[in-house]
């Protein structure tokens, strides 16, 4: 390992002041037109997105390959009861933008993911070790996707879910939710990492037979780093769909929805909080900057870079430059 | 649902079931493989098998060389192209201890790979189409295709081939002996980058085979190659993970499966269901259907 | 010093930042058995991973013959003639008993010699060519032992490595086990050795290291150590109880 190239307490800083500066962004003239503001959106939710893998796998130490459909499914739930208006009843009426970042409608997104990672957690956690457990959430996530293309009128069937919106004019409400839940959830996990469920978390993840020898419920633990996991890439899905406004099975449900934040997470550092942040920018810069220099070849240039990431940093930026790096 | 149908039609949906199954099962041998020493999930496979396919392709067309033929080129190409896909990329992380970084250089394989193809052949699907093609023969009373038949024996041939090599060579002996556990096997004398590479020189040689039955017998295109993986997965669990000639029977049952629902049910719950048959094996039977306990000491 | 045949200088092992071995020296003559004692958690197997290559040491050294083993990989080190029965046997259970016995050849040396070497292996064990085909899982306790000793022999090892033979076997098995040894000993086999199994241990062999906390806590020969009254009331009073 490197010598500390950075120290500790600097760390907190460097974020404190980078969350500040991008708090402060919009009121810089003509940000909020610009490229940079919506290539920051996206950063936002691929960065959540790795939060949401990096509880279960780098914290706990279960790898799903599954967080697509958790991701889908909380885009679904938005977009269903948007259009659908089963929430808000006659004050959609009154209201026409209530369902906008309502904070009800994509908590609803995290919890219907949430109660799915429960139901099929709980068999397969309880069964399922390791590399069983990640095909296991592959398979999930295969059959969730063709249950909505199957899901006739309720799910929309292979074209999906339009929320009944239209264009939104500034990137600006996107940019502040986005931005406030890749904080908000860093802070929770960071809060979440230091309590005594944290430590069962770690224990588990580090020694499964001790903790249960120390009257860890290693299932009960399991289950929820997973529901936890599932949550917040609901919440991501959901702020998804106001991007899109058209959820569909091919566009949520797709595998780079898990790929990617995966990708993320693991050249971020696994297992540290600010691994999966630093991972979603630095990847979602080198796609898009690959994307924008040379259109035809960015996937070549993505999956390079994948490679190259792993065989001359396999710890993660974090752990690789971050000195010894505190866990959270 | 549909009432039972007349054991003709029984045996046809059996028959094309088997015969295309065989193809996930002959991915799913090369997935064993490479699951085995190295406890990674090389999703890269199906990528892998669909780029044989249009190598296949690019030396019909180009050089005029039958695609049935062209194995005693892409089989050999196979197991060096494995060789160094391991010794390139894999040699380093083989040794850490975090697998994560494997199943990720698997993963940036497999973008590579199928954006490669993009790049060369266009995102269009393509086919080989052969004068025999179209024809048919009977087996059992059944018509079925030629190309499927041949590639029902070619995934056989290729499974048979690497049974025979794993029981009778002692470096197949010092793989299975790696697979069940590597400490022990250093101990013997056995390198693990020695057998980590033979492993994946042969799983993309049964990626070659397999590219072979699939350009023959169906349209492809880039990005189909992750189904495939996927599909492998599920053969790979259904015959017991370790278990290479299990892989062939549980390919041959997924696809029978698959050929069932899609008569009985419809066509658009197929993978769902193959998928619930993969998590029902993994929880209820996670050693596959074919394993035999032994009685442990 | 010069004919040592394995000589280990201040070795010391950490897993992450936890240390388990501390500046320990052993060394062991050709031709004899050496054992080393101990109770849980002294660092035994943690000794014995490092010398066969399976743990890389933090500091110190070990040498084969004067050879030093740094850097070398543990397939390299059983090339140069140590054979490693590890703790739990390191059994292939899925392969016959014949399968593992041909691994235990696998280096080319001697690969050439296998036939002599089987039938050496078989008149030593003799239940092992009944139960040639059987798969090695489905043998009894002590049945796997031997084959574990037996294929570790397969490679006429300069030295053979011996964690806890008698580990979950009946006493009967036991007395069997230390007959091997002995046995082994007598055809010019240099054998080290682990036990928890502290007297019989001390009783065939010729030498003796007693590691207490991953550090040389004493050393001597067989019948010193077991003469020693600290080593009786430390360790073997308690295991005669067991």
């Amino acid at each position: 390992m490197l010598k500390q190239a950075v120290p500790k307490q600097a760390w907190m800083w460097i974020a404190i002041a980078v969350v500040a500066a991008l708090a402060l962004l919009p009121l810089l003239p003509g940000a909020i037109d610009s490229y940079a503001f919506s290539f920051l959106f996206f950063v936002f939710i691929y960065a959540i997105m790795a939060q949401g893998w990096n509880l279960v796998a780098g914290f706990g130490g279960q790898i799903s390959l599954g967080n697509h459909a958790f991701f889908g499914l909380g885009a679904y739930t938005t977009a269903i009861l948007w259009s659908g208006n089963y929430l808000w009843g006659s004050l959609y009426d009154a209201y026409p933008r209530i369902y906008y970042f309502d904070p009800v409608t994509m908590v609803l997104g995290g919890l219907v993911a949430a109660v799915a990672a429960i139901i099929i957690g709980l068999p397969l956690l309880s069964k399922l070790r390791g590399d069983y457990f990640a095909l296991g959430t592959l398979g999930f996530g295969e059959i969730v996707k063709v249950m909505f293309i199957n899901g006739g009128d309720f799910t929309g069937g292979a074209f999906g879910v339009v929320a009944p919106a239209g264009t939104f004019d500034t990137l600006l409400p996107h940019y502040l939710v986005g931005l406030g839940l890749m904080v908000g959830v860093a802070l929770a996990i960071r809060l979440l990492m230091r309590s005594r469920y944290g430590l069962a978390l770690i224990a588990v993840r580090d020694d499964e037979m001790a903790a249960s020898a120390n009257g860890i419920d290693v299932l009960r633990v399991k289950v929820a780093a997973f529901a936890g996991s599932a949550f917040i890439a609901g919440i991501a899905g959901s702020l998804y769909t106001y991007y899109i406004f058209h959820v569909g099975p091919d566009s949520v449900f797709d595998l780079d929805w898990m790929l990617l934040p995966l990708m993320m997470t693991v050249v971020g550092g696994t297992g540290t909080l600010l691994g999966p942040i630093l991972g979603a920018f630095v990847m979602y810069a080198v796609f898009d900057l690959a994307r924008i220099v040379v259109p035809d070849y960015h996937p070549v240039i993505s999956g390079l870079t994948i490679i190259l990431a792993m065989l001359f940093l396999p710890k993660g930026l974090m752990r690789s430059f971050g000195g010894r790096v505190r866990v959270v | 649902m549909q009432a039972i149908p007349p054991p003709e039609i029984l045996l046809q949906l059996s028959l094309n079931g088997a015969l295309g199954g065989a193809m996930y099962g002959v991915a799913a041998v090369g997935l064993s493989l490479i699951f085995g020493t190295m406890r990674l999930i090389f999703l890269a496979q199906g990528a892998m098998i669909i780029l044989a396919a249009y190598f296949v392709r690019a030396l019909f067309y180009g050089l005029g060389i039958d695609p049935f033929l062209s194995l005693l080129i892409v089989v050999p190409v196979g197991l060096g192209v494995g060789w160094l896909v391991y010794q390139g990329l894999f040699r380093r992380a083989a040794a850490e201890e975090d697998r994560n970084i494997s199943l990720l250089i698997a993963v940036g394989l497999m973008f590579l790979v199928q954006n490669l193809m993009t790049v060369v052949w266009g995102g269009n699907t393509a086919a080989v189409v052969t004068s025999y093609t179209a024809s048919g023969i009977e087996i059992l009373g059944v018509r079925t295709s030629f190309t499927r038949s041949m590639g029902f024996l070619i995934a056989l041939a290729g499974t048979g081939l690497v049974v025979l090599f794993l029981r009778k060579t002692l470096v197949g002996k010092a793989v299975r002996a790696a697979s069940e556990d590597m400490e022990a096997a250093t101990l013997m004398g056995i390198s693990p980058h020695r057998v980590n590479a033979i492993a994946f020189a042969i799983g993309i040689a049964l990626a070659g085979a397999a590219g072979v039955a699939v350009a023959t017998t169906f349209p492809f295109n880039p990005f189909a190659g992750f189904i495939f993986s996927l599909k492998a997965l599920v053969a790979l669990a259904l015959g017991g993970i370790g278990n290479v000639a299990g892989a062939l029977a549980g390919g041959i049952i997924l696809g029978l499966i698959e050929a069932y629902v899609q008569y009985f049910i419809s066509g658009g719950w197929t993978n769902a269901i193959a998928y619930g048959v993969f998590l029902a094996v993994l929880m209820f039977k996670p050693e596959g259907l074919f394993s035999r306990p032994y009685k442990k000491a | 010093m010069a004919n040592r045949l394995l000589d280990v200088k201040n070795l010391e092992v950490a897993y992450g930042d936890v240390g388990a071995l501390w500046g320990v020296s052993i060394h062991v003559d050709p031709g004899t058995i050496v054992a080393i004692v101990g109770a849980n958690g002294a660092g035994k197997t943690t000794l014995l991973k490092t010398i066969s290559g399976l743990l890389k040491p933090r500091r110190g050294e070990v040498l084969l013959a004067g050879v030093p083993l740094a850097g070398k990989a543990p397939e390299e080190i059983a090339g140069m003639g140590i054979a490693h029965v590890p703790e739990g046997r390191g059994l292939f259970r899925q392969m016959t008993v014949l399968e593992n016995l041909e691994l235990g050849a696998f280096q080319p040396k001697v690969r050439k010699h296998f036939k002599q070497s089987l039938e050496k292996a078989y008149v030593l064990f003799p239940r092992l060519k009944e139960r040639a085909g059987q798969k090695a899982g489905s043998l009894s306790g002590g049945e796997q032992q031997m084959l574990a000793i037996a294929r570790a022999t397969m490679s006429d090892p300069s030295l053979l490595i011996l964690d806890e033979p008698s580990l979950g076997l009946s006493p009967i098995v036991v007395q069997q086990m230390f007959a091997l040894i002995e046995t082994l000993h007598k055809q010019g086999v240099t054998i080290l050795l682990v036990e928890q199994n502290i007297h019989q241990a001390l009783k065939v062999a010729d030498y003796g290291f007693v590691l207490k906390t991953g550090e040389l806590a004493m050393q001597g020969t067989g019948a010193e150590l077991i003469a020693d009254p600290e080593i009786q009331k430390a360790y073997m009073g308690v295991l005669e109880v067991q």
